[in-house]
């Protein structure tokens, strides 16, 4: 196990986060390992962007809402333009537990993998995923067997990663809406090293979810097109 | 058998029925109109230049087809359609069609175009911001 080094940037994406988000820097800035928190405001209507400057983070403040995924690589090119080594990247609502991700960069540190998914489901825990949600995870995840990819839980937000994966990450191929199991696919054929460890996962505490309702069928049909059509990583 | 023959002869007296002069008149008058609408949005600036080709070429088909009604009913005749006018709905759906595509595509290049941008904009606000506080 590598020594314990203040190099971890976490980058959280925050859509309209301000009342969740202080406690989440809170724990985040408790552990030895975090050196900088990038949050990445998706076009907030509400007080994101003070409150992550307030409670210390880098903010990278979008003009308007681009979605999840284009958030997160507008905190992947950011960290490549650094000096960043290690990028762990979590949810702002506080359903990851900071607790968690020593746990996550120690295989990255040592070389063991290039990316490590906090997984829900390598373990038993108290976390239930419902719905068209399950069945698409688990028809995805037969899918991706296939191609050599062996991963439980693909939906995770809860990952760190090297600067070869940001490399990858940071090209036009990464979706603007969800990156998923398409993604992590094409980063297993450019030959990035992906492991898995077990995390916790806290209830949500907000009403809707980025998965909810109707968007779950959109994600389903999203995925499967996506996997249809390859990796979608040009060679560049 | 004899039902098939009228039915060939009822076609062939739809394809063979002549086209007034003034319906003639009415489709030069909308290719002629839509052709002075691009040329004035072009040079109001409100449409690229680069968009024109398609309705360029739309305008003068229509302008064509106006003039050499025997075409249209050639291609009537190979179409399978009864009417001229049914061929002309036909062509005008696949032009929509063609069309829709191709704004399709042009946006998603777009939206990719501005999601660089956006995200460009929010790193060098953050490198802004940062070479303002160390100033400070």
């Amino acid at each position: 196990m590598g020594a314990t080094a203040r190099d971890v940037t976490v980058l959280i994406p925050a859509f309209n986060e301000a009342e969740r988000l202080p406690a989440v820097l809170a724990g985040l800035y408790a552990l030895d390992d975090v050196a900088r928190v990038v949050v990445v405001d998706d076009g907030s209507t509400d007080e994101t962007t003070r409150v992550a400057k307030a409670g210390g983070a880098t903010v990278l403040t979008l003009p308007f809402n681009q979605g999840y995924g284009a958030a997160l690589q507008t905190g992947y090119k950011f960290a490549l333009q650094c000096d960043t080594t290690l990028v762990v990247q979590m949810d702002a609502d506080g359903q990851h537990v900071p607790a968690d991700i020593p746990r996550l960069v120690d295989p990255v540190r040592d070389g063991e993998a290039d990316l490590v998914i906090g997984s829900r489901f390598v373990e038993q825990t108290a976390y239930q995923m419902s719905g068209i949600r399950n069945v698409g995870r688990k028809l995805f995840q037969r899918l991706a067997r296939r191609s050599g990819l062996d991963v439980t839980d693909p939906t995770s937000g809860f990952q760190a990663m090297n600067r070869s994966v940001l490399a990858l990450y940071a090209r036009e191929f990464f979706p603007s809406d969800y990156p998923d199991i398409d993604v992590l696919l094409a980063a297993h054929k450019a030959g990035i090293v992906i492991a898995e460890r077990s995390v916790e996962m806290l209830p949500e505490t907000r009403k809707s979810t980025m998965h909810g309702g109707l968007r779950s069928i959109y994600y389903v049909y999203r995925l499967a097109l996506s996997l249809w059509a390859g990796s979608r990583v040009r060679a560049s | 058998m004899q039902n098939q023959l009228e039915l060939n002869q009822i076609r062939d007296l739809f394809l063979a029925a002549p086209e007034s002069m003034a319906t003639r008149i009415v489709a030069i008058a909308l290719s002629t109109g839509l052709l002075v609408l691009v040329a004035w949005l072009v040079r109001r600036r409100r449409l690229g230049e680069e968009y024109t080709p398609i309705w360029v070429t739309i305008t003068v088909v229509m302008t064509i087809i106006s003039l050499r009604l025997d075409l249209l009913r050639a291609l009537t005749r190979a179409v399978g359609a009864w009417t001229p006018s049914s061929t002309i709905f036909f062509l005008g759906e696949l032009f929509l069609m063609a069309i829709c595509l191709n704004y399709a595509v042009r946006l998603s290049r777009n939206s990719k175009q501005l999601k660089a941008l956006a995200q460009e904009a929010a790193i060098l606000r953050a490198r802004v911001d940062e070479l303002a506080a160390r100033d400070q």
